[in-house]
């Protein structure tokens, strides 16, 4: 036999591909840059848009009168390739960051992209491997990235921060900061404050000790991390069983980007459900951090004060989603956050007083809350082996997705599901990376609808409603133009009337949206970037359309340039 | 009946080759080989695709931890084949002509398991994925604040 023919070594795949490996510099963007993103809306400069979390850009090209000639400007497929983590719940989550021009987002499977955000063309790729066998509850998913400091920064499927060199996608730093053994995974979108980096854990449905975490936006290295479950003895460890080890599992991580007010230098994180989910009998108590906003000091991660939403929670309510940071007319500094438990509420987020509660969705059985916030459970499993039926379901009257607000209109924009479930208490022992529910579930195959509801979260008052076959498992986005954009699980992408609900323009992109659209500006014309792609977690929110088209394309659209 | 051989098993059942009771191999059926990790700190180990079985050989490659890989992948079968490997910055792609060697040096977080495959026609469906495991543990910053807790 003849010596072998030389093969040579193996090469980065993107060599094969016609991706550039380098971006354009843009200008330094910082801290001071990022508070004052209101003042440059042709960037999309951090997740939520602004810090406040309320997703409205002041751009106006694209408004009520030329919104009906939007068209596609360009599309890029992220694309799969070989076996996979969560082969079948891949999906498009990210809401896209644009910095001068440079579209810097994330998909499915490890992968970050900066794309010439006129063109759509690759820039630079950077795909951090993903284990196949990493414990995922809700599908191979990220919801986006934080960009500053010259650098990209992402938290991967197995929990390690990465910081990337923005002009050419090459790593800078890699921190491992959680446990894949113990069922833990990232998937939250970096919140960039101040000279640091913020996440939190992901893994709600793995029996974790939740957290958040700060890490030097430079070096890498931890500045704090706050656990949302007490340990004996510090503050909240008495809302936890005293002779037992529920709050060695007890959940409340914080798997959503948390909203920042730069005057109080307060976090404000959702956190996410206890653990198990749906069996209480082990964890008597209201269970603290569980299903609360928690206003978290930046600079020391020590929590300021807390609102529970759901105390002792049976239904899976996490709270995780947005706490929405906008100020009364007479001045005082409010958030607004609508609940999985379908209830509204409006905090004083200087004390977390609570301001104002009420329902936003039709359908409420699992309990009640009095407008002075009293809880009273009413439908829970709690007889083993008994199946109990209770709206909304675990995806909850909102899901992790956003609302947004218009200071024009001074209205927020909620995404409505109106989705039921029946859960079946079952009682298991703990073991790391196992499931730990507690319970059969599932979810409803009929009677759902959905709607997007204009809410004035002064007066508590719904104002409109745009009435949808389907439940919206998309974000809002609300724009200057008077618009406010919405993707559907059917694959719509529509624009709303934002004074009255009136359904202005649409388009079929293929596949369910699942995700955070953002809208930016470059030489003049404005764009609005959809994510699509349907599979992470659809069993939760909408199993109606399990059998639905995945996908995971991005569509940028904008006016026709002549 | 049942049997605690698995080899024997597979074989019985025709599920150890090409073109048998399945149409391909099927997938994770190979040896289990283990890498060699080196004074550099570099795990070594090598794979090869035998004549006429679309597999590689051994098909499950099991590494202490995460780290540096450093692969050798011969292909003796009478046919072209490549290599897409799972790697921290972008998978790496090996072209492996009939009767070739090459290498693939890996940077690899553990614990966990990738798959990688020849990515012509459907070479991945009929046998040639193989598998990278990696065990240990995160490193204790990344670990819970907890007393240890029961596994599986």
């Amino acid at each position: 036999m003849t010596d072998y023919v030389d093969a040579g070594e193996a090469v980065p795949h993107k060599t094969l591909s016609a991706t550039r490996g380098q971006a354009p510099a843009t200008s330094e963007v910082n801290y001071e840059r990022i508070r004052n993103a209101r003042s440059e809306p042709q960037n999309w400069l951090t997740y939520y848009g602004t810090y406040d979390g309320q997703r409205h850009s002041g751009l106006d090209q694209i408004n009520k009168d030329t919104v009906k000639r939007l068209t596609p400007a360009w599309v890029f497929q992220a694309g799969m390739n070989g076996l996979h983590s969560g082969a079948s719940t891949y999906s498009f989550e990210a809401s896209p960051l644009v910095v001068e021009g440079v579209m810097y987002v994330s998909g499915p499977d490890g992968k970050v992209w900066a794309i010439d955000a006129v063109t759509g063309e690759e820039l630079w790729r950077y795909k951090y491997a993903s284990p196949y066998d990493v414990s995922l509850c809700c599908g191979n998913v990220n919801r986006g990235v934080a960009v500053g400091h010259g650098k990209v920064y992402m938290y991967t499927l197995n929990a390690h921060l990465i910081a990337l060199d923005a002009q050419t996608g090459d790593l800078v730093w890699d921190v491992v900061n959680g446990d894949v053994r113990a069922g833990e995974s990232g998937t939250v979108a970096p919140l960039l404050v101040k000279d640091m980096v913020v996440v939190g854990s992901s893994g709600g449905e793995f029996g974790l000790r939740g957290h958040m975490d700060a890490f030097d936006a430079q070096s890498g290295e931890r500045r704090w991390r706050n656990y949302t479950i007490p340990k004996p003895g510090e503050p909240g460890a008495e809302t936890w069983p005293d002779d037992g080890e529920a709050w060695q599992r007890g959940g409340a991580n914080c798997w959503v980007t948390c909203t920042y007010d730069p005057d109080l230098e307060l976090l404000y994180q959702g956190t996410g459900n206890p653990a198990p989910d749906f069996d209480g009998g082990v964890r008597e108590g209201d269970n603290l951090y569980t299903d609360s906003v928690i206003a978290v000091d930046v600079n020391t991660g020590t929590i300021q004060w807390h609102y529970q939403f759901t105390p002792h929670d049976l239904w899976d309510y996490d709270s995780t989603m947005e706490n929405l940071l906008f100020d009364a007319p007479d001045g005082r500094k409010l958030l607004a956050h609508a609940d999985k438990n379908g209830y509204f509420f409006v905090i004083d987020r200087t004390n977390g007083e609570l301001v104002r509660v009420f329902p936003f969705v039709d359908r409420i059985t699992w309990g009640e809350i009095t407008p002075d916030g009293k809880v009273t459970p009413k439908v829970y499993p709690d007889e083993e082996g008994v199946p109990v039926h209770f709206w909304p379901g675990p995806a909850g009257g909102k899901e992790w997705t956003h609302m947004c607000f218009n200071p024009s209109t001074g209205l927020i924009y909620v995404p409505v599901q109106e989705v039921g479930a029946t859960a079946t208490r079952r009682r298991r022992e703990f073991k790391e990376s196992i499931p730990y529910w507690g319970a059969g579930v599932a979810v409803d195959l009929d009677d759902f609808y959905g709607y997007v509801a204009a809410i004035d979260p002064v007066s508590g008052e719904e104002k409109w409603r745009w009435n949808n076959e389907y439940p919206m498992c998309a974000s809002t986005l609300s724009t200057s133009g008077g618009l406010v954009f919405q993707g559907t699980p059917t694959g719509e992408f529509v624009a709303l009337d934002a004074d009255t609900g009136e359904k202005l323009w649409s388009f079929q992109c293929g596949s369910g949206h699942h995700s955070s659209p953002s809208t930016y500006e470059v030489n003049g014309r404005q764009y609005v970037a959809a994510p699509t792609g349907w599979g992470g977690w659809v069993e939760g929110f909408l199993p109606g359309l399990l059998g639905a088209a995945a996908g995971d394309a991005l569509f940028v659209f904008a006016l026709p340039e002549s | 009946m049942t049997s605690t051989d698995r080899s024997a098993d597979l074989a019985a059942a025709g599920l150890d080759g090409q073109n048998k009771t399945a149409l391909g191999r099927l997938l994770g059926t190979g040896s289990i080989g283990h890498a060699e990790k080196g004074s550099d700190g570099v795990m070594r180990a090598t794979v090869r695709i035998p004549e006429d079985e679309l597999i590689w050989e051994p098909s499950i490659l099991v590494f202490p931890e995460g780290g540096e890989v450093e692969l050798t992948l011969i292909n003796d079968d009478k046919n072209t084949h490549c290599a897409v490997l799972p790697h921290n910055g972008d998978p790496k792609i090996i072209w492996l002509v009939n009767h070739s060697k090459g290498t693939a040096r890996l940077s690899l977080s553990g614990p966990g398991t990738y798959y990688y495959g020849s990515t012509t026609g459907n070479d991945e469906g009929r046998g040639l994925t193989g598998a990278l495991v990696f065990g240990g543990e995160v490193p204790d910053h990344a670990k819970q604040d907890r007393p240890p807790q029961p596994r599986p």
